[in-house]
């Protein structure tokens, strides 16, 4: 043990009583943040989910604006402009960069058709300006993403709400009918809707509207059944709050980031199964143009005009991409518990 | 004096987080002897799981680091050693036992399987060998129709029984020393009484040593020879059971006594020591209780105390031992208390341990 | 054990009946019929059609007479293929797409699982940043898209491998590769939670106490206990094995099922496109099925308790 001769010197002034103000040491000196300012300070500092809202804030900022810059539309055919190859101004002379104007051999197909426009991502074989399709394609893979987190938070969060909130018969009966409809592959379901209506984006969003749901319906349930039981809840419905208060103040504030993070799933998903429809011909059907269809269209001529392939293919997989990790990011923002 | 088993000597351990270096423990120094048991006791976060488990090198590394001090065992340093030197100590010389045994059995795999385990790592024995031994165990920890047992699985199990397979588990291998991380916390309190006359009972038997980490001071009063009461990352005061309960001198102790709930004390308040503890990412110049000592002296937010000694056997880091500080006696509700727990030893007919 | 196997089973059927019954009325709502072609026929003519398929009956004895039918394996005749029997048309080209969804489940299973464990075991290290990237694509990258990438960067520009058709292995490998992606990543990913889950967990600390080596740990502890939670994504992956064949034998020219069904959509052939369509339902279902009994299996906490967890 220490020596005590070093300290002999202590002046006695130094042992006066100096008890301490207890009050002042309860102090919390760090600044407090709510949930949603401490979930955002997360968000930020994950540099992947950083470029993934970039990502979507650009391309959904080009579905907007292209197709209304460009004095084409998505369905102009034009056959003496047909299959030309992607060309943009500026960068048509770094020759490295596929934008120059020539095809696979090297013919700059531009000068030999005497076409003096730029079609930044080229022609399709009827003469339709891809740059205008694609981005317009990417209309449609945003509206269905759009669609399918509303129709989650419409009729999952009641769903699931309501079986979760009254339990008992309620919820046995509704989760029966869920666990059937769970049953039957989501995409054989979209599948049989599409064949007794015709194919387009309204048969989609119906099929949708019907399957769509059930997997933010039981998260709610979960949730609801989980914190239904929590003391605090109990607590609060002992000392007489009101159904409102309680569904208000402290189931909902529980589940929004269990909810939050299963949108922000569904969307990719829903984006990636129109572009699949569409892709063995089930949804958006020609004219209009959908991101799957235009790389099924551009797979036919793979070999002579693969830019039709992937250039579209390439916008699909960035806008999955995009989304999926910004939910990524959200869901480890959001819940901590779950980041690993 | 006994044999020392085991000597700790100015242990630090640091936890490298996000925001810098958290001082999970700050300078813990301490013996441990043969066939004793040592209580470490102390508040959550005061570090004694932190110094139990960096006992095993059982800490994960990083963000924990053993940034000075050895842990001398056996003539060798086991700060120093490989990891798979560490290994054949683990389980075979030190065992440890940890708190929750809902989840400190593998759940897939039996109970006979999880404790062979333990002996054909160590021991070389026939896997038969190692069943008999293994079911010899089971009956030792109070487990009946071991044979049975042996082949089921740990939901199988109430959590009394769980974690009498757990310290047959850290038995296996006859261990020098066993360490028991808050063993009956997770226990119902009849089962913990059950629990705590096992360990007694084993210990009687095969003559290791203990470290108990509780934060009951009533296991402690039960269980324990000596103990360590440990605050902030170090060790305050130290001393035989008797010493710390009838002449505690550390006010963190006396505040931890005073704590204590208690039948025949219907008349007063259940006493808590004010505020909470100081965090280890700063840790406060000079002694980190001063902000919660109703008996701070100008010193304490300057200097840290050195340890001074009390008797042979106990020591206290408190600047109230120093010979110019003011004389002060413990408050009333702990003198009460000291004179309590003397009537009780006296009723029990026993002399003070020690 | 029992209870719980008996009880999931009896869920199989009555999502099998559902589906069946569905696809019936669906049927029955359908435009086209076998005389779609035939407008020159006499009234008696047609009625001898109808007849031959039993159309003539009211409608609920037409599907007593259709789950009657079923039972017996008979999924009615195709409208387009010189009325051959449906059921025959499944099992002519059911071989390349078991071979090829095998072959992609087996792939797909062995990659994410090294995956997800080394990324789990190397935590925070580049080992693990890699797998969580390669998973991050797999998933986001559409099947049809990374085929059609695979088909002309590695068959059609660097020629390693046939571009399309099915004459040998060797015409398997991309469309193996294309639809065994989405497999690497959701295993991996979720491998890699489970591990991670199960590392920190009290009874890894237990393991460590007794003084087994960290591969031991591993080994023996750690990956058998989140292997058993991987089984539950089995099911769900058959889904998207079966989403990913229809458009990679499309891609590829792989004469499967997949390709048949789609063709069949596109030719309007109601009968082959229901049929398809009930057997892939009970082949999942039944996979659905499979994967609980053998996660009751390897689980003895269900095995032994008999309840769903």
């Amino acid at each position: 043990m220490m020596a005590k001769q070093q300290y002999e010197q202590l002046s006695p002034e130094w042992f006066q009583p100096a008890p301490p103000n207890v009050g002042e040491q309860e102090k919390i000196n760090r600044p407090s943040l709510t949930f949603w300012q401490d979930a955002w300070l997360r968000l930020r500092e994950n540099k992947a989910a950083i470029v993934g809202l970039v990502m979507i804030i650009i391309l959904t900022l080009m579905a907007i604006i292209a197709p209304m810059a460009s004095d084409r539309t998505y369905k102009d055919q034009n056959l003496r402009h047909a299959k030309l190859p992607p060309k943009i101004p500026v960068l048509e002379h770094i020759h490295w960069l596929p934008f120059d104007g020539r095809d696979a051999n090297g013919v700059d197909v531009y000068k030999q058709r005497g076409v003096k426009e730029y079609y930044w991502f080229g022609t399709d074989d009827l003469g339709r300006d891809l740059w205008v399709r694609t981005w317009y394609g990417t209309r449609i893979s945003l509206y269905i993403g759009l669609l399918a987190a509303l129709i989650d938070l419409l009729i999952g969060i009641a769903y699931g709400g309501i079986s979760g909130y009254y339990g008992g018969r309620v919820d046995n009966v509704m989760q029966r009918i869920i666990e059937i409809l769970n049953g039957i592959p989501y995409l054989i379901m979209v599948i049989l809707f599409i064949l007794i209506f015709e194919p387009g984006i309204i048969s989609i969003t119906l099929a949708m509207v019907i399957t769509g749901w059930t997997t933010m319906a039981r998260i709610v349930r979960g949730q609801v059944l989980k914190l239904k039981n929590m003391e605090y809840v109990l607590a609060a419905r002992t000392l007489g709050a009101p159904t409102s208060r309680l569904i208000f103040k402290h189931l909902i504030p529980n589940v929004i980031g269990p909810i939050i993070i299963t949108t922000m799933f569904t969307i990719p998903s829903a984006i990636f199964t129109e572009a699949f429809l569409s892709f063995i011909g089930l949804g958006i059907r020609p004219p209009e143009a959908s991101l799957g269809s235009l790389v099924n269209d551009g797979y036919k001529s793979i070999q002579t005009y693969p830019h039709l392939m992937i250039i579209p293919a390439v916008v699909i997989s960035l806008l999955i991409l995009s989304f999926n990790l910004v939910a990524d990011g959200i869901r480890d923002a959001l819940d901590p518990k779950m980041r690993k | 004096m006994v044999e020392k088993i085991l000597q700790v000597n100015d242990l630090h351990i640091s936890f490298d987080i996000h925001a810098g270096e958290v001082q999970a423990v700050r300078g813990v120094t301490f013996d441990l002897y043969k066939g004793e048991t040592l209580a470490i006791v102390g508040e959550s976060g005061s570090g004694k799981s932190v110094t139990s488990k960096a006992l095993m090198r059982l800490l994960p590394t990083p963000p924990s680091r053993i940034k000075q001090g050895e842990i001398l065992f056996e003539g060798k340093d086991l700060t120093k050693l490989s990891e798979k030197d560490m290994q054949s100590i683990r389980g075979a010389k030190i065992s440890m036992i940890f708190q929750d045994p809902m989840t400190s059995l593998n759940p897939t795999m039996t109970i006979g399987k999880q404790i062979m385990e333990a002996i054909l790592k160590h021991q070389k024995l026939s896997k038969d060998e190692a069943r008999k031994r293994a079911i010899e165990l089971l009956q030792l920890v109070g487990i009946k129709n071991a044979e049975l047992r042996m082949k089921q699985y740990p939901h199988q199990f109430s959590g009394g029984m769980r974690q009498r397979v757990v310290i047959a588990i850290a038995l296996a291998c006859n261990p020098k020393i066993l360490i028991a991380d808050e063993p009956t916390t997770a226990l119902d309190v009849t089962i913990q009484a059950q629990i705590l006359e096992l360990m007694k009972d084993i210990q009687k038997k095969l003559g290791m040593s203990i470290i108990f980490i509780t934060h009951d001071l009533g296991v402690v009063a039960n269980m324990a020879d000596r103990v360590a009461v440990m605050y902030a990352g170090k060790i305050v005061e130290i001393g035989t059971v008797d010493e710390i309960f009838y002449n505690p001198k550390h006010p963190y102790t006396w505040g931890l006594l005073a704590s204590m709930p208690s039948l025949d004390h219907k008349d007063t308040e259940l006493y808590s020591i004010p505020g909470s503890p100081p965090d280890l990412l700063n840790p406060p110049k000079g002694d980190a209780f001063a902000p919660r000592n109703p008996y701070a002296l100008k010193i304490d937010y300057e200097l840290e105390p050195p340890m001074f000694q009390v008797s042979d056997t106990h020591y206290a880091a408190t600047w109230l031992l120093h010979e110019m500080a003011p004389k002060v006696e413990p408050p009333a509700v702990v003198r009460e208390r000291m004179k309590r727990f003397a009537d009780i030893v006296a009723r029990k007919g026993g002399k003070p341990r020690g | 054990m029992a209870r719980y196997t008996l009880q999931r089973f009896v869920y199989m059927i009555i999502t099998l009946f559902i589906i069946a019954t569905l696809t019936f009325f669906l049927m029955k709502l359908l435009p086209g019929s076998p005389l779609q072609n035939q407008e020159k026929l006499t009234p008696e003519q047609k009625a001898l059609i109808l007849k031959e398929y039993g159309l003539d009956k009211p409608v609920p004895v037409q599907y007593i007479q259709y789950l009657g039918n079923l039972l017996k394996g008979d999924l009615g005749v195709s409208f387009q293929y010189d009325n051959r029997p449906v059921a025959e048309l499944i099992s002519d080209r059911i071989g390349p797409s078991a071979q090829l969804g095998f072959q992609a489940i087996v792939f797909g299973t062995i990659v994410g699982l090294i995956l997800g464990i080394v990324a789990a075991i190397r935590h925070n290290h580049w080992e693990d940043y890699t797998a969580t990237v390669i998973a991050v694509l797999g998933a986001s990258i559409p099947s049809f898209v990374l085929g059609g990438f695979l088909q002309y960067f590695i068959a059609v520009k660097l020629q390693w491998l046939p571009v399309a058709f099915w004459e040998g292995f060797k015409y398997t490998i991309l469309p193996t590769l294309a639809l065994s992606v989405g497999v690497i990543a959701s295993i991996a990913r979720f491998m890699r939670t489970e591990m991670l889950e199960v590392l920190s967990s009290d009874y890894i600390l237990t393991a460590r106490a007794k003084g087994i080596s960290q591969a031991g740990v591993i080994i023996k502890h750690a990956i058998r206990n989140s292997l058993i939670p991987v089984i539950t994504i089995l099911g769900p992956m058959t889904v998207n094995l079966m989403t990913g064949t229809l458009v990679i034998e499309k891609l590829f020219a792989v004469p499967g099922l997949g390709e048949q069904f789609v063709r069949s959509i596109e030719l309007n052939d109601y009968p082959v496109i229901m049929g398809t369509t009930l057997f892939y339902s009970a082949l999942l279902i039944l996979a659905v099925f499979i994967v609980d009994v053998l996660y009751g299996v390897v689980d003895p906490r269900i095995r032994l308790a008999g309840g769903k967890k």
